[in-house]
């Protein structure tokens, strides 16, 4: 997919799940007569089990989950980047403890921790932030760190400070352009990885309360009816997938040849 | 200290680190946890139709549940030192009995997903590499990426669908004989044959157009003796080490594999656990997940340092 | 700088890795050897995590290795278990159960009455049913075990078919006093027991009946419905419980299976919370029941109409069900008119006031049984349509005892069992109890319904119980302290390679003994 392409894609679907309240039917309106239609006139891609419209239901979906993993990665690349520039910067005892936080939180597979965090406060999406913040900051970190260490140590930070220029010079003009293609490379499977860990936790049971939508929990709720109403099945897993090539053909770094 | 010893000592230093740290954490995370304990594991002992105040009382008393919380840490620490896991609250059964029936499961699980995702995406990658399409290595492109973004469990679904029940190829679930074991490595295995394909392709692609390679062919070697002697050993460097992180999603999927395929490992049972509150059941299968991810990328860091001289003659940072 | 290596060395290799490739794949369908025409695969939902009677102890009466006392039929009524005849004194208080002659333990050993003792003596001690039942004393007299009674107590044969009370041999225990095997006295024996997913039986040759058609079972617990669904059709497993409505059109159309739904003695009811100040009216109770739609939720969700609960026992309960009595339906306006008539005022947002409060209530239920989480969401949106804000929390089953102990909880939906012994009085005895249930009333307490079950459990005159069985659904229909929603389906499938197969609705056995292969 190229780039132009993926900010379309993008762009589709944030409009589509971000204007749906106000264009679309209302998700939540049931109807038990009307219950696992096909894509009809009416209702463009069916209803559910409950007589949900799918369109309706899949716009929130899509919106609960795109928020919840590009707020979580926003967080974890900030929180990550700015702890790898600090370790990079200071170096000694801060750098040490960073390390061996970071070695401790990627002991654990990140499931688990998600797991134990959901499970504190089932239904909430307060944990699921927490878990997905603490699994994906350590990649920003690590990465952030390697390459900015070379870097300040490098003839162009030190030409730079003895010409007199600040730290937020530093970082502007020389960090930031070089770690921004890694680092926008990371976010989107930050995001990516993200959604796919919320859905996994919808599957196992430990998701949002009902009626809440979200592409895991669609996804889950559809298993039953893979063979009778596929279109329930195929809409969110579509969508996850239009999700994660258009981010992957938007941060994408112009090819090589 | 060669550096061997020197290897040997941080991991050590890491098993340690992580025992303690992820033993606390878990605790005190499941304490934390709402919704009374005794109440939850009764339910896990004696189902939803029987569990009731009288039943829940009893496990408390019989499990000592109304202990302060320093004292039942204390315990399990206890019990730790001297090589015990305590005993399952639900079962009653050893902890370390459940766990080595449950990890010889979930290992087995996750090397046959792992071998065969190196398999394929080995083969795919440098295949597609030595083609040199541009089509094909877009379509690879585009293939890996949407495999990788499909959830686990939806993979998981389709090839049951057209393996288990069209075709009638394989069975369904449980465990017992290679033919069980499938179904759920497959699942695992093809998200992740498609990042290493991709890996594989890459690195293929950019150990393929090094000046190394030019110079063995002008040098005259035969096609052969440059992909053994050249091709294959520098383009497994990156690919070994991608492989290496890639475990940790493989311990991950392992959880939603195991509970769709009923294969009775770790992820099948932690999930039980936490929805019981077993608390030492949750202690200890953190724990070893914790010690078996210190042992395998030791186990990778070494690995790439055999395979890349170069790093055997750097210093240590 | 381009590399001039060809594409791939050679052709040779390509075609050997076709040649292989084609092999494995000409290989595969031999994989999947046709299940061992010898051995039945059993599968279910239920996970075996421990050998106590007390906990899983059902399966292995549903497999037929462990017996109790007193069992049931294929219509339901008490026969001889493991006991051949039972007679009780004329003062009532005194029960002997007669065991049958010539019953041996797996192990070889003959069947004592002291160990008969033994096992019920611990049945008491761990949580199950014996403790609704007003013993006194149990003793062995020779073959004969002696119940002494406080009071009198009829449904007392009953209450010896629940599966805690199943005899085991002394040799099931181990030092620590726990089950290390389970060696009961059924016509089939344990050979592999691997919780929590697999058990295996053989027929056992000590079996002083006639001898059962299937040599041998094994029983994998699946947990997931899908998993179980394919297990089904794929042919991978001979018998299947429980599938998932969603999946019972497409299991009607498979040729290979033969699906059977039936209605069973559980019904899935809301548990309501009577002394919480926004349910505490009868007129609100009843203006909620009337909200709800319960044929549609019925066709939509359990795939069967006639699951519609009109009172809270279903029809299959042919001597509790009480033909004449009013409804439960649905009526919109009646509802609102209720609502307004207990003081109930919409707002703005169309949730109702009352005393500047909103009605918001949160009911909680469990995902063990999958409907319930898509009933729930049913019944909030036509709950909502009258003005009432109720929030769904998917919890752990536990909570609702729980939450009933410390009085937090405010709604439930249940899929309460009346069967757990073969007569629905152990049941109602727990559930309305003097200070309400775990699982039935809470806050709310009706003196002529203990009156008419305690009489249940005290008379024998078939007039007088057949009154206050009446008198019980009445009771519940008007004051609803629960509310019936729905009447459960079994449902299980059985591949065309079995014959005379027929599910229990009592969930007491799986019949393996009546069944047979057809090739």
């Amino acid at each position: 997919m190229n780039h132009r392409l993926g900010w379309c894609t993008v762009l589709v679907l944030l409009g589509y799940a971000w204007l749906a309240p106000v264009a679309l039917s209302d998700p939540y309106q049931q109807d038990l007569s009307a219950t696992l239609q096909a894509p009809s006139a009416q209702h463009w891609l069916g209803t559910d089990a409950l007589g949900r419209s799918v369109l309706a239901r899949l716009a929130e979906g899509i919106r609960v989950s795109l928020s919840l993993a590009l707020g979580s990665a926003l967080l974890s690349a900030v929180l990550g980047a700015s702890l790898g520039v600090l370790a990079a910067w200071r170096k000694g005892w801060l750098a040490r403890a960073l390390q061996c936080l970071a070695d401790t939180v990627m002991a654990m597979p990140g499931l688990l921790w998600v797991l134990l965090l959901s499970a504190l406060a089932p239904g909430e999406k307060w944990p699921l932030y927490l878990g997905l913040v603490l699994t994906a900051w350590v990649e920003f970190y690590r990465t952030t760190r390697a390459s900015v260490g070379a870097l300040l140590a490098g003839p162009q930070v030190q030409s730079s400070r003895l010409l007199g220029f600040g730290t937020a010079y530093i970082v502007r003009h020389h960090l930031w352009p070089a770690v921004r293609a890694n680092w926008l490379t990371l976010l989107a499977f930050a995001v990516c990885n993200g959604v796919l860990a919320v859905a996994a936790m919808g599957f196992v049971g430990i998701g949002l309360r009902p009626p809440g939508a979200e592409l895991g929990v669609l996804m889950t709720e559809a298993l039953p009816y893979s063979d009778d109403a596929p279109w329930l099945l195929a809409a969110p897993v579509l969508a996850l997938l239009a999700c994660v090539l258009a981010l992957q053909a938007v941060t994408h770094e112009k090819d090589r040849a | 200290m060669g550096p061997l010893l020197r290897g040997v000592v941080r991991l050590a230093l890491r098993a340690a680190a992580v025992g303690g740290i992820v033993g606390v954490v878990s605790f005190l995370l499941m304490r934390a946890l709402p919704g009374d304990a005794a109440y939850r594991i009764a339910a896990g002992r004696y189902g939803y139709d029987m569990v009731n105040s009288a039943a829940a009382e009893a496990v408390r008393q019989e499990l000592g549940l109304d202990r302060p919380w320093w004292v039942q840490l204390g315990a399990w620490m206890a019990d730790l030192l001297q090589g015990r896991l305590g005993r399952s609250l639900v079962t009653g059964d050893a902890v370390l009995a459940e766990l080595a029936h449950q990890w010889g499961h979930t290992l087995l699980l996750a090397l046959a997903a792992w071998a065969l995702a190196l398999a394929m995406g080995l083969a795919g990658g440098s295949l597609v590499a030595l083609a040199r399409k541009a089509w094909l290595d877009r379509a690879m492109g585009s293939l890996g990426l949407a495999l990788k973004a499909t959830p686990t469990f939806v993979v998981g679904l389709v090839l049951a669908i057209v393996l288990a029940e069209w075709a009638q190829w394989l069975p369904a679930a449980g465990h017992g004989g290679p033919e069980h074991l499938v179904l759920p490595g497959l699942a695992l295995a093809l998200g992740l044959a498609a990042g290493l394909g991709l890996v594989t392709l890459h690195s293929m692609r950019q150990v393929l157009a090094s000046p190394s390679v030019a110079f063995a062919q002008t040098k005259g070697l035969p096609p052969t003796a440059v992909m053994c002697r050249h091709v294959l050993r520098n383009a497994a460097v990156p690919v070994v080490a991608y492989a290496g992180t890639q475990l940790v999603l493989l311990m991950e999927g392992v959880v939603v594999v195991e509970s769709f395929f009923a294969w009775p490992g770790v992820g099948h049972a932690l999930i039980h656990a936490l929805v019981a509150r077993d608390i030492p059941m949750v202690q200890g299968t953190a724990l070893c997940m914790g010690w078996l991810f210190v042992l395998l990328n030791s186990a990778v860091d070494g690995l790439c340092w055999l395979l890349d001289p170069r790093l055997q003659h750097q210093e240590a940072p | 700088m381009k590399s001039t290596l060809s594409p791939f060395p050679s052709t040779r290799p390509r075609r050997q890795v076709l040649a292989i490739l084609l092999c494995a794949a000409s290989a595969a369908p031999g994989w999947a050897a046709p299940p061992d025409s010898k051995t039945l695969n059993i599968v279910g939902p239920w996970e075996v995590h421990s050998l106590e009677p007390s906990r899983n102890g059902y399966i292995f009466t549903r497999l037929q290795v462990a017996e109790t006392l007193v069992t049931v039929d294929n219509q339901g009524a008490l026969v001889p278990g493991l006991a051949s005849g039972w007679e009780v004194s004329a003062n009532q208080l005194s029960w002997r159960f007669t065991l049958r002659p010539g019953a041996r333990f797996h192990d070889g050993t003959a069947v004592t009455a002291a160990d008969t003792v033994a096992a019920l003596e611990r049945a008491r001690k761990n949580p199950g049913v014996l403790a609704n039942v007003p013993l006194q004393k149990i003793s062995a007299d020779k073959d004969v075990v002696v119940f002494a009674l406080s009071r009198p107590f009829t449904p007392l044969p009953a209450f010896l078919v629940n599966y805690s009370t199943q005899i085991l041999a002394p040799s099931a225990y181990g030092a620590d006093g726990n089950v290390k095997a389970v060696v009961g006295t059924g016509p089939y024996k344990v050979t592999l027991a691997q919780p929590p997913q697999k058990v295996e039986t053989a027929r056992f040759d000590g079996w002083a009946g006639s001898k059962p058609a299937i040599e041998k079972v094994a029983y994998l617990a699946v947990g997931r419905g899908e998993t179980r669904n394919l297990m089904a059709t794929s042919g991978q497993a001979d018998v299947v419980f429980t599938h998932d409505p969603a999946n019972f059109d497409r299991l009607r159309a498979n040729k290979t299976l033969t699906l059977q739904t039936q209605p069973i003695p559980r019904t899935v009811y809301i548990k309501v919370n009577a002394a919480h100040p926004a349910l505490k009216d009868v007129a609100t109770r009843r203006a909620m029941s009337l909200a709800l739609d319960r044929v549609g939720m019925a066709s939509a969700i359990l795939h069967e109409p006639k699951a519609a609960a009109t009172q809270l026992f279903p029809a299959s309960m042919a001597e509790w069900h009480v033909p004449g009595l009013q409804p439960l339906t649905r009526d919109l306006s009646q509802a609102r008119a209720l609502l307004a008539s207990a003081g109930w005022i919409p707002g703005p947002d169309g949730i109702l006031r009352r005393d500047g409060k909103p009605f918001k209530v949160t009911l909680r239920t469990y995902a063990d049984r999958p409907e319930l989480p898509v009933l729930a969401a049913a019944i909030q949106a036509q709950l909502r349509e009258v003005g009432i804000d109720m929030a769904v929390a998917i919890a752990n089953s536990s909570e609702i005892p729980a939450g009933h102990k410390d009085g937090t909880l405010e709604l439930a939906l249940v899929a309460r069992n009346y069967s757990l012994v073969p007569d629905p009085v152990g049941t109602l005895l727990e559930d309305f109890g003097p200070s309400g249930g775990d699982w039935g009333a809470m806050g709310w307490a009706s003196a002529s319904l203990r009156d008419a079950i305690s009489a249940l459990s005290s008379t024998y005159d078939g007039q007088r119980r057949s009154r206050q069985r009446g008198a019980i659904a009445t009771v519940i229909q008007a004051d609803l302290p629960v509310i019936p929603v729905a009447w459960y389906q079994h449902s299980a499938t059985s591949h065309r390679r079995m014959a005379n197969v027929s599910f229990d609705p009592l969930e007491i056995s799986y019949r393996i003994t009546q069944m047979q292969w057809t090739r």
